[in-house]
């Protein structure tokens, strides 16, 4: 078990370097440097001195090598679009909305989901089952700026329910968190239905039938065990990828979260941000598909850890 | 021919039927899923609409031809309105989908030939081979491919071609997980064994057997990859980075649209539905395909 | 080109498989004449799959040598291969796996011959069909699919695809165990009858003895990559020497009520403990290895078994 973590931890952080590395060269390909593009051009010499205080003079290497170390030292440089502070500064203020949000987001959307994919297993080509199928379908294939978009048509232009965006008192909240939880709530809805049907199909649940257990005690005490490990093992990498959603829900509902600030670090080119962010979302991606993997190792006693891990 | 004394040779003659190809038994199984089957309808409509967009309108895209009534609401005359510049919203839309429906098939014709012959090899060959494709693949799955297509279209700042070349290097790995999965499962399959005892090459080999027995899985990973590139268009191009004005995209409307929102619902409304429609036939489509081609990709 | 004639049809010689430290298969010689049978016997696992699979070099032997009709084809290249692939053709166990599931039964019983770039497409149809005819299938099969088919049909096609080349070997990896009984006899006649006609030598890979009592003329029992008796059939089913083979035959269900017989099943540990032990004079006077380790040593006639040699027994 432990020879596994560490396998996977390596080959995890080599992943995550090449990344880095590939992000670095991408970054440096950028036509122009960073003094470039002023109306009157610097001389070439105060220019020179400049790119060697910064330490752009160095080669390549040396340059991702120094970036690499203020990354580890959660030092990202400061970025372009508010000068008076530093990326990480930044990073660390703008983080809080986006995790109440998200975070709620998920919370609601994953177990409405799962009792969604639950009811629909246990219904199969009921009502429940299509409304769920649906839902699945919906939530998965459309993006999430055009839920949110919809979300706002419906509730606050037409409805006018709810004000349409921003960040403050808790109300503002309800249709973001909803813009959220599209997608947790749609994928664990397919998760837990598939799961819950290859479990109810299996030899075992027809045994007990047979030893006359009643359905609800064979849902809930074995079914629902058996079937719980894959929807574990997802939630990591589902979180994560709410990251992505992020860019476009705070950019509609205008919440001043991270995914506004990558935004906007597109818009101004603001590279040292826009970096940072990409470097946090791959980092993140990396960890949480290294626990979702030890994780379904620890919960699944048959799987195999000396065999290959493609 | 021999005589065969002690083999009845009284096999009964099968029953006159047409072509029972492995193909026309997916199909059929195709036409039975009324979701899917209602989903390629209407993503038929909506490629024709596209085709024959001038003759759908009488405008074209970017002809200000209605000034006067700019964002007039939908009217018997102008289904879907007057957009803020004063074109005809149908007719942006329409257009619309020609370039959303250009770009997810190019994308998807690219993925294809990125992962398909990729996976052919790294599933036929395995080995090193195999392992450098599947590192390469999970470099890929821990970067969000929309993020990085976000990064690489500033890069190239945006435009029609780059989306196609940024959507298609995300997608290729889908395509190429399919192909290499199916190639895999086959290689060790008794009726290769029994091909190479013949002494057939290699080539005849992967054109004959191994390519044939991937249809399933090359026509479902180019259907799944046309969404997939629809929605990472429309996702840049709402961002601004992607296709640029005045080329209609209707992530772009969208985007517009959001500042019309309060006041002029259809500026919104439209281009959403029209993009949520095309995605989601997009996808229920490929799901339907997947799923009648599904017992053949298994072999049994 | 007399002397060729002599020579058995297929012969193997020391062949050995090695994966890193395992000994899949370990100094095998087998001998198959013309127009014999000969039987490879086993449990799963003994190697004998893996014996016809490097016959037909479809896995590359570690040591040893393949002889077909008295030329060494051991060593050659796959290219160098291919007209000897014309002679020596294999049938598989799994009869759905065996066939392409995309092509129909004409491609696939004309397969062989467009490989081999033998006639117009034509007459390869042509051919294809009356191919089918030979194994009791109907010509209109021909544009069908297998998973169309019944297992044993399919596993006529299979028998078709591998003799439309006309091979003098054919090497038959259990074509029978997974089909039911009243088939699997219906399988067995087609094979003697296409033997008979084409003057076939054939290696019949099989566990089920009652199939290889009527049909191979000797038996050759393998357990774990080793050969440990080998005899004429009707010697081996009547005085079986080695333990393990007696296990098998004990195993075979007896269809006479009457005749019961004392079985014996043992455990892989009783096997390995009850190697035969022999003293020279209980065999044929036969040069024997100077060593305390079991060998293969005659004891009656060309029946073999592995045993222990020693003065004291």
């Amino acid at each position: 078990m432990l020879s596994f973590i560490i396998r996977r931890t390596l080959s995890m952080l080599a992943t995550f370097i090449v990344v880095s590395i590939v992000i670095f060269l991408m970054m440096h390909s950028i036509p122009g440097g960073p003094f470039d593009g002023y109306d009157m051009p610097l001389p070439d010499n105060i220019k020179a001195r400049l790119m060697a205080d910064l330490g752009l003079d160095k080669p390549l290497w040396e340059q991702y090598l120094r970036y690499m170390w203020g990354v580890f030292r959660l030092d990202f440089g400061v970025p372009y679009q508010s000068p008076g502070e530093t990326v990480m500064g930044l990073i660390a203020h703008a983080w809080v909305p986006s995790l109440v949000l998200g975070g709620l987001g998920v919370l609601i959307g994953a177990p409405l989901g799962i009792l969604l994919g639950m009811a629909a297993a246990l219904k199969r080509n009921s009502w429940i089952d299509y409304v769920a199928s649906t839902i699945a379908t919906l939530g998965l294939t459309i993006p999430v700026f055009v839920i949110s978009t919809l979300l706002i048509l419906v509730f606050a232009v037409w409805l006018k329910w709810t004000p349409a965006s921003g960040w403050g008192e808790p109300k503002r909240w309800i249709l973001p968190i909803a813009a959220y939880a599209a997608v947790p709530m749609a994928t664990y809805a397919r998760y837990a239905r598939s799961a819950m049907l290859d479990t109810l199909n299996k030899p075992f649940v027809t045994v007990l039938r047979a030893k006359g257990l009643s359905e609800r005690r064979i849902v809930f005490q074995h079914v629902l065990r058996n079937s719980a490990i894959p929807m574990i093992t997802i939630f990591l990498p589902m979180f994560v990828g709410i990251a992505t959603g992020s860019i476009f829900v705070e950019k509609i509902f205008r919440v001043p979260g991270l995914g506004a600030y990558f935004v906007s670090s597109i818009e101004k080119r603001d590279y040292p941000l826009e970096m940072a962010l990409m470097l946090l979302i791959s980092a993140l991606f990396c960890i949480s598909y290294l626990v979702s993997d030890v994780l379904y190792a620890l919960l699944n006693p048959r799987i195999r850890l000396g065999g290959k891990d493609t | 021919m021999t005589e065969i004394a002690t083999t009845p040779p009284a096999l009964s003659t099968p029953a006159a039927a047409g072509r029972r190809s492995p193909l026309y038994l997916a199909w059929r199984r195709f036409a039975a899923n009324r979701a899917a089957l209602g989903a390629g309808i209407v993503l038929v409509v909506i490629i024709l609409m596209a085709v024959f967009a001038p003759l759908v309108s009488k405008t074209g895209p970017n002809d200000q031809a209605f000034l006067t009534t700019s964002l007039a609401f939908p009217s018997a005359e102008h289904w879907f309105g007057i957009d803020d510049l004063g074109r005809d919203f149908f007719t942006r839309i329409v257009y619309g989908a020609r370039v959303s429906l250009g770009i997810g098939l190019s994308a998807a014709l690219f993925s294809l030939l990125l992962g398909m012959p990729l996976g052919a090899l790294a599933g036929y060959l395995g080995g090193r081979f195999d392992w450098v494709i599947m590192r390469i693949i999970e470099l890929f799955s821990v970067v969000p491919p929309l993020l990085a297509a976000l990064l690489l279209a500033t890069l190239t700042r945006g435009g029609v071609w780059a989306i196609v070349l940024i959507s298609g290097l995300f997608g290729w790995v889908n395509v190429c997980l399919l192909v290499r999965a199916q190639v895999k499962s086959f290689r060790e399959k008794e009726f290769i064994m029994a091909a190479r005892a013949l002494g057939a090459s290699p080539w005849h080999i992967v054109w004959r057997h191994l390519l044939p027995n991937s249809v399933s899985p090359v026509i479902v990973g180019f259907v799944l990859a046309i969404p997939l590139a629809m929605m990472l268009e429309a996702s840049l191009s709402f961002l601004g980075i992607g296709v640029q004005p005045p080329t209609p995209s209707w992530g772009q409307m969208i985007n517009v649209g959001m500042n019309f929102m309060y006041f002029y619902w259809h500026m919104a409304v439209f281009p959403t539905a029209a993009l949520a429609l095309t995605i989601l036939s997009a996808s229920l489509l490929g799901d339907g395909l997947r799923d009648a081609l599904d017992p053949t990709l298994k072999g049994r | 080109m007399n002397a060729m004639a002599e020579a058995p049809a297929l012969e193997l010689k020391g062949i050995t498989k090695r994966y890193d430290a395992q000994t899949v298969v370990d100094r095998v010689d087998l001998r198959v004449h013309r127009n014999a049978t000969v039987a490879l016997v086993g449990e799963s696992g003994s190697g004998k799959t893996t014996t016809g699979l490097m016959a037909l070099r479809l896995i590359e032997p570690s040591d040893g040598r393949i002889i077909l009709g008295g030329e060494d084809v051991t060593r050659l290249s796959q290219k160098d291969l291919r007209p000897f692939r014309r002679r020596m053709q294999v049938v598989f166990q799994d009869s759905y796996a065996s066939l392409d599931p995309m092509m129909t039964l004409g491609e696939i019983i004309a397969e062989p011959l467009s490989i081999h770039g033998i006639g117009t497409r034509a007459e390869r149809g042509e051919q294809a069909r009356a191919w089918l005819g030979k194994v009791g299938l109907d010509g209109s099969y021909a544009t069908r699919y297998p998973h169309e088919l019944s297992g044993g049909q399919r596993q006529r096609v299979s028998v078709a695809r591998a003799l439309i080349l006309g091979p003098s070997v054919l090497v038959a990896d259990e074509p029978t165990s997974a089909l039911d009984v009243s088939v699997k006899a219906q399988i067995v006649n087609l094979l003697q009858d296409l033997q008979a006609d084409m003057g076939l030598s054939m290696l019949f890979i099989s566990h089920d003895l009652s199939v290889v009592r009527s049909l191979a003329d000797e038996v050759v029992v393998m357990l774990r990559g080793r050969v440990v008796e080998r005899g004429p059939t009707e010697r081996i089913f009547t005085h079986a020497h080695h333990p393990y083979t007696r296990s098998l035959l004990d195993a075979v269900p007896v269809i006479d009520p009457k005749a019961r017989r004392r079985r014996s099943f043992l455990s892989a540990a009783e096997i390995s403990a009850a190697t035969p032990r022999l003293r020279p004079a209980d065999i044929e006077p036969q040069p024997l290895l100077d060593t305390a380790d079991p060998q293969l040593v005659a004891l009656v006639g060309s029946h073999f078994v592995e045993a222990i040699v020693s003065e004291r027994g």
